[in-house]
C-alpha cells in the first residue's frame, strides 16, 4: 500500500516537474514568438508526428533521429549516474566523451585492421584511455582532497585544447578547408540498423545493453553497493572498514571509461571524420539525464529518450517558427531545478503519507477488535 | 626566445594587463568568498556571469548609460541568487545542482534571451557604442609618477573597485555584525542558530551578495573587456574564480592573490602566443590558465593535509617531550 502510493507519488512529482518546465517554456515562447502555435505544435509532437502537405503521419525518421541522438547521452548519463552515486560531482564526463571521440577517430584512421574487430579495438582505445583520465581528479580528490568539482572543470578545459593542438598541428587533412582529420577506415565505422540516413547504428543497442551492466553491476554488485552506501554515508561507510577512497576512484573511472566509450561510438557512428572543434555538451546533459533517472542506471535511457525528443522538438521549432533552439537550455534547467528539488510538493507527500499511516491504523484497529470478539 | 619572452614580460604595459585580466576574475572570486563563508557551494559563477554580461549591456543600450547597465547587472545577479537560494534552501534542490542549473542558462539560455529582447544572435556587436562601455579614469598624481603610473592608473572604474572591494570584503566579513552572523553559519550553522541566527537568512543574505558581485564581474565582462556580449565570452572565468576561492583559503585577501596568479597566467597566455615560432603552440598556450588553476589547487590541498596533520601530530609530541 504505502510503496504503491510512494511510487505513484514518483510519477506524479515527475510529471508536475515536466509540466512546469514546459509551461515556463511556453510563456517564453508566446513572449518572443509572432507564432506561437506553429512553435509549440512543432515543439511537442513535432518529433514524431510529419505534417507535410497536410496530412499528419507518424513520422520514421525523425523517430530514428531521437533514437540514434540518445546514444552519446545514455553513455553520459551513465556515466554521471555512476559518479555521482557515490556523491563524486565529478564533471569531466564531457570532457572525456571529447577525447574519446578522438581516440577512437585516431585508431580507426591510423591502426589498419581488416577485420570486423577493428570498430571494437576502436572504441575499447577510447574506454581506456577516458578510464585513465578519470584517475587525475579522482586521485587527487583521494589522496590530497582536492575539490573533484573544480579540477574536472578545469580538466574539461586542458582536454579539449590538448586535442585541438593535436588535431590542427599533427593529425589534420591539409587538403581539407575545414579543420578535420582523414576519413577513418571503414572497418572502423559503426553501421546503421536501419536504411535511411538517421544514423541509428549498433551503438544504440550497445547503449541499451551497458545500461543494464551499470543497473545490475550498482544493484546485484559488492562494488556497486559500496559506491552506493559511500554516496548514502561516506563516514559510515568508512568506519563500517570499506575501502572509501580506492571505490571513489573507481566510481571516477568507470564514469570515465563509460563516456569515452560514447564518445568514441558516437564519432564512428554519425561521422566520416572527426570535426568535433569543442566540448561537445554531452556530459551536461549526462547530468540532467542522471537527475531525471534519480541515479537509477535502468531509468537511464528513458531519460535520454525524453531529453533527445525535447532537443529534437526544439530543433524543429527553430526550423519552422522563429523561436531558437537554445530555448532547450531554458525548459532543461526549469526540469532540473524542479525535479532535484526534494521539498517540491512535499506537502502532498506528506498529506499521503498521514492518510496511509491513518488507513493502516485503522485496519490494525479492526483487526483487534475482530480478535477481542 | 627566453629574451625576448623576459623582455616582454618586464615592461609596464604587461603588468598592467595583469590588472586589466584579473579584475573580471577577482570579482567571480569575491563572489565565491561570500557564498562560501556561509557555507554555500556557488558552482552557478559561471552561468551568474554570462546572464547578469548580457542584461548589464542590454540595461546600459537601453538606456545608453553605463552606470544602469552596472547596476541592472547587479539586481539580475541578485535575483540570479536568490533563484538559487529559494530552490536549494526552501526546494531542497542540492546546491551544486541549482548551481549547474543556472550554468545552463548562461550557456544556452542567454542566446534565447539576447534573440528574444533584440532579434540578434550569438553576439551584440553591433549594438555597441562608446558611451554604454565602462569609462577609464586616469589617477591625478600617480599618473605623473613614471612606471607605477603607467600601471596603476588608466584603469576602468570597475577595476579599482575590484580591488577595493577586497578590503571593503574583510572589513565586512572580519568587522561587522552581519559578517560575524554570516561567518557563524558557515562554521556552525547549528550553533548560530542556537543563539537565534537565522541561518536561511544569513545564506540568502551571502548569496544574494556572491549575485550581486557575479553582476560587476559580468558587466565588467561585457561593458569593458570584451566590448560587447557574445557567446562563449566568459571562458570559464566563473570556474576559475572557485579555484582562486579555494586556493585563497576563502579569504578575500588571499583569492585576491590567487586571482593575480591567474590573471597572470592568462596575460602569459597572450604574450606567449604573439612570440615568433611559438604560433604553433597557440592551444597548449590556451591551455596555461587552466593547467595552473589545477596545479594551485593542489598545492592548496597538499597545504592543508600539512596543516591538518601538524595539528594532529602537536598533542602528541607535547606529550613525549
Amino acid at each position: 500500500m504505502r510503496d504503491k502510493r510512494m511510487v505513484l507519488f514518483g510519477f506524479v512529482r515527475g510529471a508536475a516537474a515536466i509540466a512546469l518546465a514546459l509551461a515556463v517554456g511556453t510563456i517564453f515562447i508566446f513572449l518572443s514568438s509572432d507564432e506561437p502555435f506553429t512553435a509549440l505544435k512543432y515543439l511537442l509532437i513535432g518529433p514524431f508526428v510529419s505534417f507535410h502537405g497536410g496530412v499528419t503521419a507518424f513520422n520514421t525518421q525523425n523517430f530514428y533521429q531521437v533514437l540514434a541522438a540518445m546514444i552519446p547521452t545514455i553513455f553520459t548519463g551513465l556515466a554521471v549516474c555512476v559518479m555521482f552515486s557515490a556523491n563524486q560531482f565529478n564533471l569531466a564526463a564531457e570532457g572525456c566523451v571529447l577525447v574519446g571521440g578522438f581516440v577512437g577517430a585516431l585508431v580507426g584512421i591510423y591502426v589498419n585492421m581488416a577485420t570486423g574487430w577493428h570498430a571494437v579495438i576502436c572504441v575499447l582505445a577510447a574506454t581506456v584511455v577516458c578510464g585513465l583520465i578519470m584517475l587525475i581528479p579522482s586521485i587527487l580528490k583521494v589522496k590530497l582532497g582536492a575539490s573533484e568539482m573544480v579540477t574536472s572543470l578545469m580538466l574539461n578545459f586542458v582536454l579539449l585544447y590538448i586535442v585541438l593542438h593535436f588535431l590542427n598541428y599533427h593529425f589534420a587533412d591539409r587538403s581539407k578547408g575545414a579543420t578535420m582529420t582523414y576519413p577513418f577506415l571503414d572497418s572502423a565505422k559503426i553501421s546503421s540498423i536501419v536504411p535511411g540516413n538517421s544514423k541509428l547504428t549498433w551503438g544504440f543497442v550497445i547503449a541499451l545493453v551497458i545500461s543494464f551492466v551499470i543497473w545490475v553491476f550498482m544493484y546485484r554488485t559488492r562494488w556497486g553497493y559500496a559506491i552506493r552506501m559511500i554516496g548514502i554515508n561516506e563516514s559510515f561507510s568508512l568506519y563500517s572498514g570499506m575501502n572509501v577512497g580506492g571505490t571513489i576512484v573507481l566510481s571516477s573511472v568507470i564514469g570515465g571509461m563509460l563516456s569515452g566509450m560514447g564518445g568514441s561510438l558516437e564519432v564512428l557512428g554519425r561521422y566520416n571524420t572527426f570535426v568535433w572543434r569543442e566540448l561537445p555538451g554531452y556530459g551536461w546533459t549526462g547530468v540532467t539525464i542522471a537527475i531525471l533517472a534519480k541515479n537509477n542506471p535502468g531509468l537511464v535511457p528513458l531519460a535520454a529518450f525524453f531529453l533527445a525528443y525535447l532537443n529534437k522538438g526544439c530543433q524543429l521549432m527553430s526550423t519552422h517558427s522563429d523561436v531558437p533552439s537554445e530555448m532547450i537550455d531554458i525548459i532543461q534547467a526549469a526540469i532540473f531545478l524542479f525535479f532535484a528539488a526534494e521539498q517540491f510538493l512535499s506537502g502532498y507527500r506528506q498529506k499521503l503519507v498521514v492518510k496511509t499511516t491513518r488507513e493502516e491504523l485503522m485496519r490494525a484497529e479492526s483487526l483487534k477488535a475482530t480478535e477481542g470478539e | 626566445m627566453f629574451g625576448q619572452f623576459f623582455q616582454t614580460i618586464f615592461q609596464a604595459d604587461f603588468l598592467f594587463i595583469i590588472i586589466r585580466i584579473t579584475a573580471p576574475i577577482l570579482f567571480a572570486a569575491l563572489a565565491a568568498v561570500i557564498s562560501e563563508k556561509a557555507g554555500v557551494a556557488n558552482i552557478g559563477l559561471e552561468g551568474m556571469m554570462m546572464i547578469t554580461a548580457l542584461f548589464g549591456f542590454l540595461f546600459a543600450y537601453w538606456t545608453q548609460s553605463w552606470v544602469v547597465g552596472v547596476l541592472g547587472a547587479m539586481f539580475v545577479g541578485i535575483l540570479l541568487g536568490l533563484m538559487m537560494g529559494f530552490f536549494s534552501f526552501k526546494l531542497k534542490t542540492d546546491i551544486i545542482l541549482s548551481g549547474i542549473a543556472v550554468n545552463m542558462l548562461g550557456t544556452g539560455g542567454t542566446i534565447f534571451l539576447l534573440y528574444m529582447f533584440t532579434g540578434l544572435r550569438g553576439n551584440t556587436g553591433a549594438l555597441v557604442s562608446p558611451n554604454i562601455l565602462i569609462p577609464t579614469i586616469d589617477i591625478p598624481l600617480i599618473n605623473k609618477i613614471p612606471i607605477l603610473g603607467d600601471i596603476l592608473s588608466g584603469h576602468a572604474i570597475l577595476t579599482y573597485l575590484a580591488f577595493i572591494f577586497v578590503f571593503v570584503m574583510r572589513t565586512f566579513l572580519y568587522r561587522t555584525p552581519l559578517g560575524l552572523k554570516i561567518r557563524a553559519v558557515g562554521e556552525n550553522p547549528n550553533a548560530a542558530s542556537s543563539v537565534g541566527v537565522s541561518v536561511i537568512r544569513m545564506k540568502y543574505i551571502a548569496i544574494a551578495m556572491s549575485g550581486a558581485l557575479a553582476g560587476l564581474g559580468g558587466a565588467f565582462m561585457s561593458m569593458y573587456y570584451s566590448q560587447g556580449w557574445n557567446q562563449g565570452m566568459v571562458a570559464g572565468r566563473g570556474f576559475i574564480a572557485l579555484a582562486a576561492q579555494a586556493m585563497g583559503r576563502g579569504e578575500p585577501v588571499g583569492a585576491m592573490f590567487s586571482s593575480l596568479l591567474f590573471g597572470l597566467a592568462q596575460a602569459m597566455k597572450t604574450k606567449v602566443s604573439g612570440l615568433r615560432g611559438m604560433a604553433s603552440y597557440n592551444y597548449l598556450i590556451e591551455m596555461i590558465p587552466y593547467v595552473v588553476t589545477i596545479i594551485g589547487l593542489v598545492f592548496y590541498a597538499v597545504s592543508i593535509k600539512r596543516k591538518a596533520r601538524r595539528h594532529q601530530l602537536r598533542p602528541i609530541k607535547e606529550k613525549l617531550q
